[in-house]
Protein backbone atom coordinates (compact mmCIF):
# COMPACT_ATOMS: atom_id res chain seq x y z
CA UNK A 1 0.00 0.00 0.00
CA UNK A 2 1.56 3.29 -1.08
CA UNK A 3 1.70 5.93 1.61
CA UNK A 4 -0.59 8.84 0.89
CA UNK A 5 0.36 12.46 1.31
CA UNK A 6 -2.08 12.85 4.20
CA UNK A 7 -0.39 9.92 5.92
CA UNK A 8 3.06 11.41 5.41
CA UNK A 9 1.85 14.70 6.98
CA UNK A 10 4.54 16.88 5.39
CA UNK A 11 5.60 19.87 7.48
CA UNK A 12 3.93 22.91 5.99
CA UNK A 13 4.10 26.59 6.78
CA UNK A 14 0.66 28.19 6.80
CA UNK A 15 -1.08 31.04 8.56
CA UNK A 16 -3.63 30.93 11.37
CA UNK A 17 -6.28 31.69 8.73
CA UNK A 18 -6.01 28.07 7.54
CA UNK A 19 -8.49 25.74 9.22
CA UNK A 20 -7.37 22.63 7.41
CA UNK A 21 -5.61 21.30 4.32
CA UNK A 22 -7.53 18.38 2.87
CA UNK A 23 -6.56 15.72 0.35
CA UNK A 24 -9.58 14.43 -1.51
CA UNK A 25 -10.60 12.75 -4.76
CA UNK A 26 -9.05 9.64 -6.25
CA UNK A 27 -5.62 10.36 -4.76
CA UNK A 28 -7.08 9.85 -1.27
CA UNK A 29 -8.54 6.46 -2.20
CA UNK A 30 -6.75 3.15 -2.19
CA UNK A 31 -6.58 1.12 -5.38
CA UNK A 32 -6.70 4.08 -7.78
CA UNK A 33 -4.03 5.63 -9.96
CA UNK A 34 -4.70 9.36 -9.96
CA UNK A 35 -3.19 11.74 -12.50
CA UNK A 36 -3.15 14.59 -10.04
CA UNK A 37 -3.64 15.26 -6.39
CA UNK A 38 -6.67 17.28 -5.31
CA UNK A 39 -6.18 19.53 -2.31
CA UNK A 40 -8.72 21.79 -0.62
CA UNK A 41 -7.42 24.50 1.66
CA UNK A 42 -10.14 25.52 4.11
CA UNK A 43 -9.82 29.08 5.41
CA UNK A 44 -11.44 31.27 7.99
CA UNK A 45 -13.54 34.01 6.41
CA UNK A 46 -10.84 36.11 4.74
CA UNK A 47 -10.84 37.88 1.36
CA UNK A 48 -10.70 35.56 -1.65
CA UNK A 49 -7.56 37.24 -2.97
CA UNK A 50 -5.80 36.41 0.29
CA UNK A 51 -7.10 32.83 0.19
CA UNK A 52 -5.77 32.29 -3.30
CA UNK A 53 -2.37 33.76 -2.53
CA UNK A 54 -1.98 31.65 0.60
CA UNK A 55 -3.22 28.52 -1.19
CA UNK A 56 -0.62 29.11 -3.88
CA UNK A 57 2.14 29.17 -1.26
CA UNK A 58 0.84 25.93 0.24
CA UNK A 59 0.70 24.38 -3.22
CA UNK A 60 4.38 25.16 -3.77
CA UNK A 61 5.28 23.38 -0.55
CA UNK A 62 3.11 20.37 -1.36
CA UNK A 63 4.67 20.06 -4.81
CA UNK A 64 7.98 19.22 -3.19
CA UNK A 65 6.34 16.31 -1.36
CA UNK A 66 4.31 14.93 -4.25
CA UNK A 67 5.29 13.01 -7.37
CA UNK A 68 2.15 14.01 -9.25
CA UNK A 69 0.77 17.49 -10.04
CA UNK A 70 -1.16 19.28 -7.31
CA UNK A 71 -4.57 20.73 -8.09
CA UNK A 72 -5.47 23.17 -5.34
CA UNK A 73 -8.85 24.66 -4.37
CA UNK A 74 -9.50 27.18 -1.65
CA UNK A 75 -12.67 27.56 0.38
CA UNK A 76 -14.00 29.15 3.51
CA UNK A 77 -16.73 27.31 5.37
CA UNK A 78 -19.42 29.23 3.47
CA UNK A 79 -18.09 28.45 0.01
CA UNK A 80 -17.24 24.87 1.01
CA UNK A 81 -20.88 24.10 1.75
CA UNK A 82 -22.32 26.30 -0.98
CA UNK A 83 -24.64 24.56 -3.44
CA UNK A 84 -22.42 25.58 -6.34
CA UNK A 85 -19.47 23.63 -4.91
CA UNK A 86 -19.81 20.25 -6.62
CA UNK A 87 -16.79 18.92 -4.73
CA UNK A 88 -18.26 19.40 -1.25
CA UNK A 89 -19.49 15.81 -0.76
CA UNK A 90 -16.17 14.46 -1.94
CA UNK A 91 -14.23 16.74 0.40
CA UNK A 92 -16.41 16.08 3.41
CA UNK A 93 -16.88 12.36 2.82
CA UNK A 94 -13.55 11.20 1.42
CA UNK A 95 -11.31 14.08 2.51
CA UNK A 96 -8.24 13.44 4.60
CA UNK A 97 -6.65 16.16 6.68
CA UNK A 98 -2.99 16.66 5.86
CA UNK A 99 -2.60 18.73 9.02
CA UNK A 100 -4.13 16.20 11.41
CA UNK A 101 -3.48 12.99 9.44
CA UNK A 102 -7.08 11.87 9.82
CA UNK A 103 -10.55 12.09 8.29
CA UNK A 104 -11.56 15.68 7.57
CA UNK A 105 -15.12 14.83 8.70
CA UNK A 106 -13.76 14.31 12.22
CA UNK A 107 -13.17 18.06 12.43
CA UNK A 108 -16.95 18.31 12.62
CA UNK A 109 -17.24 15.35 15.04
CA UNK A 110 -18.60 13.24 12.17
CA UNK A 111 -17.50 9.88 10.85
CA UNK A 112 -17.93 8.88 7.22
CA UNK A 113 -18.45 5.23 6.32
CA UNK A 114 -19.29 3.09 3.33
CA UNK A 115 -21.88 0.41 3.87
CA UNK A 116 -22.00 -2.36 1.28
CA UNK A 117 -25.11 -4.53 1.13
CA UNK A 118 -24.68 -7.76 -0.80
CA UNK A 119 -26.57 -10.94 -1.44
CA UNK A 120 -24.92 -14.32 -1.93
CA UNK A 121 -28.21 -16.06 -2.73
CA UNK A 122 -27.42 -16.69 -6.37
CA UNK A 123 -23.90 -17.97 -5.74
CA UNK A 124 -22.95 -21.62 -5.79
CA UNK A 125 -21.90 -23.07 -2.44
CA UNK A 126 -18.19 -23.14 -3.32
CA UNK A 127 -18.32 -19.48 -4.41
CA UNK A 128 -20.06 -18.53 -1.17
CA UNK A 129 -17.14 -20.13 0.66
CA UNK A 130 -14.62 -18.28 -1.55
CA UNK A 131 -16.47 -15.03 -0.90
CA UNK A 132 -16.25 -15.67 2.82
CA UNK A 133 -12.51 -16.32 2.52
CA UNK A 134 -12.12 -13.09 0.58
CA UNK A 135 -13.72 -11.14 3.42
CA UNK A 136 -12.49 -13.06 6.45
CA UNK A 137 -9.31 -14.75 5.29
CA UNK A 138 -8.19 -18.36 5.23
CA UNK A 139 -5.41 -20.39 6.80
CA UNK A 140 -3.76 -17.51 8.62
CA UNK A 141 -4.03 -15.19 5.61
CA UNK A 142 -5.91 -12.00 6.35
CA UNK A 143 -9.14 -11.26 4.55
CA UNK A 144 -10.09 -7.78 3.39
CA UNK A 145 -12.05 -7.01 6.56
CA UNK A 146 -9.04 -7.40 8.82
CA UNK A 147 -6.62 -5.94 6.28
CA UNK A 148 -8.65 -2.75 5.85
CA UNK A 149 -10.31 -2.52 9.27
CA UNK A 150 -13.78 -3.24 7.94
CA UNK A 151 -16.63 -4.66 9.94
CA UNK A 152 -19.30 -7.23 9.22
CA UNK A 153 -22.37 -5.55 10.71
CA UNK A 154 -24.64 -8.47 9.91
CA UNK A 155 -24.75 -11.15 7.21
CA UNK A 156 -24.91 -9.32 3.90
CA UNK A 157 -23.74 -5.96 5.24
CA UNK A 158 -20.21 -4.70 5.74
CA UNK A 159 -19.01 -1.28 6.80
CA UNK A 160 -15.66 0.13 5.68
CA UNK A 161 -13.72 3.37 5.60
CA UNK A 162 -14.39 5.43 2.44
CA UNK A 163 -10.83 5.21 1.13
CA UNK A 164 -11.16 1.43 0.71
CA UNK A 165 -14.38 1.52 -1.32
CA UNK A 166 -12.63 0.74 -4.58
CA UNK A 167 -10.77 -2.26 -3.17
CA UNK A 168 -13.91 -3.86 -1.75
CA UNK A 169 -16.07 -3.07 -4.75
CA UNK A 170 -13.55 -4.59 -7.16
CA UNK A 171 -13.22 -7.71 -5.02
CA UNK A 172 -17.00 -8.13 -4.75
CA UNK A 173 -17.52 -7.55 -8.47
CA UNK A 174 -15.35 -10.57 -9.23
CA UNK A 175 -18.05 -12.76 -7.70
CA UNK A 176 -20.79 -11.21 -9.81
CA UNK A 177 -23.01 -10.80 -6.75
CA UNK A 178 -25.69 -8.18 -6.41
CA UNK A 179 -24.65 -5.35 -4.14
CA UNK A 180 -25.44 -1.75 -3.36
CA UNK A 181 -23.49 0.97 -1.64
CA UNK A 182 -24.64 3.48 0.93
CA UNK A 183 -22.46 6.40 1.95
CA UNK A 184 -23.29 7.36 5.51
CA UNK A 185 -22.10 10.09 7.82
CA UNK A 186 -22.42 9.18 11.48
CA UNK A 187 -22.58 11.84 14.19
CA UNK B 1 0.86 44.25 -37.07
CA UNK B 2 3.71 42.54 -35.24
CA UNK B 3 3.42 40.05 -32.37
CA UNK B 4 3.83 42.73 -29.69
CA UNK B 5 1.09 44.91 -31.17
CA UNK B 6 -1.24 41.91 -31.49
CA UNK B 7 -0.70 40.91 -27.86
CA UNK B 8 -1.29 44.49 -26.64
CA UNK B 9 -4.45 44.78 -28.73
CA UNK B 10 -5.86 41.42 -27.66
CA UNK B 11 -4.91 41.93 -24.00
CA UNK B 12 -6.70 45.28 -23.90
CA UNK B 13 -9.67 43.98 -25.85
CA UNK B 14 -10.19 41.05 -23.47
CA UNK B 15 -9.76 43.36 -20.49
CA UNK B 16 -12.35 45.88 -21.66
CA UNK B 17 -14.74 43.11 -22.71
CA UNK B 18 -14.22 41.67 -19.21
CA UNK B 19 -15.22 45.04 -17.77
CA UNK B 20 -18.37 45.04 -19.91
CA UNK B 21 -19.39 41.59 -18.68
CA UNK B 22 -18.44 42.48 -15.11
CA UNK B 23 -20.65 45.56 -15.18
CA UNK B 24 -23.58 43.37 -16.29
CA UNK B 25 -22.99 40.90 -13.45
CA UNK B 26 -21.91 38.14 -15.86
CA UNK B 27 -19.02 37.02 -13.73
CA UNK B 28 -18.28 33.68 -15.45
CA UNK B 29 -17.73 35.53 -18.73
CA UNK B 30 -15.75 38.24 -16.95
CA UNK B 31 -13.46 35.63 -15.35
CA UNK B 32 -12.76 34.01 -18.73
CA UNK B 33 -12.07 37.35 -20.41
CA UNK B 34 -9.88 38.70 -17.62
CA UNK B 35 -7.91 35.46 -17.65
CA UNK B 36 -7.43 35.72 -21.43
CA UNK B 37 -6.23 39.28 -20.90
CA UNK B 38 -3.82 38.03 -18.23
CA UNK B 39 -2.48 35.42 -20.68
CA UNK B 40 -2.01 37.99 -23.46
CA UNK B 41 -0.07 40.31 -21.15
CA UNK B 42 1.94 37.38 -19.77
CA UNK B 43 2.90 36.36 -23.31
CA UNK B 44 3.77 39.97 -24.04
CA UNK B 45 6.02 40.02 -20.97
CA UNK B 46 7.77 36.81 -22.11
CA UNK B 47 8.14 38.33 -25.59
CA UNK B 48 9.66 41.52 -24.19
CA UNK B 49 12.12 39.55 -22.06
CA UNK B 50 13.06 36.69 -24.40
CA UNK B 51 12.02 37.70 -27.92
CA UNK B 52 9.73 34.65 -28.17
CA UNK B 53 6.14 33.81 -27.30
CA UNK B 54 4.83 30.51 -25.96
CA UNK B 55 2.62 28.56 -28.35
CA UNK B 56 0.57 26.58 -25.84
CA UNK B 57 -0.50 26.64 -22.19
CA UNK B 58 2.03 23.89 -21.47
CA UNK B 59 4.89 25.88 -22.94
CA UNK B 60 3.65 29.06 -21.22
CA UNK B 61 3.69 27.34 -17.82
CA UNK B 62 7.08 25.76 -18.50
CA UNK B 63 8.79 29.00 -19.55
CA UNK B 64 7.29 31.14 -16.81
CA UNK B 65 7.97 28.52 -14.13
CA UNK B 66 11.63 28.39 -15.17
CA UNK B 67 12.27 32.08 -15.80
CA UNK B 68 9.50 34.31 -14.44
CA UNK B 69 8.14 32.78 -11.26
CA UNK B 70 6.04 35.83 -10.34
CA UNK B 71 4.20 35.50 -13.67
CA UNK B 72 3.91 31.74 -13.26
CA UNK B 73 2.32 32.23 -9.84
CA UNK B 74 -0.43 34.41 -11.27
CA UNK B 75 -1.15 32.05 -14.16
CA UNK B 76 -1.01 28.91 -12.06
CA UNK B 77 -3.25 30.45 -9.39
CA UNK B 78 -5.92 31.64 -11.81
CA UNK B 79 -5.87 28.91 -14.49
CA UNK B 80 -8.09 26.44 -12.54
CA UNK B 81 -10.90 29.01 -12.50
CA UNK B 82 -10.64 29.51 -16.24
CA UNK B 83 -10.78 25.74 -16.68
CA UNK B 84 -13.78 25.28 -14.42
CA UNK B 85 -15.68 28.33 -15.65
CA UNK B 86 -17.85 25.98 -17.76
CA UNK B 87 -19.17 24.09 -14.77
CA UNK B 88 -18.92 26.43 -11.80
CA UNK B 89 -20.61 29.63 -10.84
CA UNK B 90 -18.02 32.38 -10.59
CA UNK B 91 -18.58 35.30 -8.26
CA UNK B 92 -17.83 39.01 -8.28
CA UNK B 93 -14.94 38.69 -5.84
CA UNK B 94 -13.15 36.12 -8.00
CA UNK B 95 -13.62 38.22 -11.13
CA UNK B 96 -12.06 41.17 -9.26
CA UNK B 97 -9.06 39.06 -8.25
CA UNK B 98 -8.35 37.97 -11.82
CA UNK B 99 -8.96 41.50 -13.09
CA UNK B 100 -6.29 42.74 -10.64
CA UNK B 101 -3.88 40.08 -11.88
CA UNK B 102 -4.45 41.12 -15.51
CA UNK B 103 -3.82 44.72 -14.44
CA UNK B 104 -0.61 43.69 -12.69
CA UNK B 105 0.69 42.08 -15.88
CA UNK B 106 -0.38 45.09 -17.96
CA UNK B 107 1.70 47.27 -15.64
CA UNK B 108 4.67 44.92 -15.86
CA UNK B 109 4.55 45.18 -19.65
CA UNK B 110 4.05 48.96 -19.45
CA UNK B 111 0.71 48.67 -21.22
CA UNK B 112 -1.73 51.45 -20.38
CA UNK B 113 -5.28 50.33 -19.65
Amino acid sequence: MMQKLWQKRPKLAYSKDVLDIVQFGSSAEEGKNPNDLDIAVIFNKIPLKEQLNQAQEIKKQLETASEIPIHINSFDLYSLFDNSNFAKENILFYGKSIIYGDDFSKRFALSSKIQIYYSLEKLRKKDKIRFNYMLNGKGGEYGLLIKYAGELLKPGLIEIAPEFENIFVNAIKEFKVEFKIKRVIIA
Amino acid sequence: MNKEEILIKSGKEYFYSGNDEFSKGRYNSAVVLYFKSLVSFSDLYVLQKTGNTPSSHNERFKITKEKFSEVYNLLDKDFPFYQSSYVQIMGRELAEVIKDDAKTMAEKTKTGL
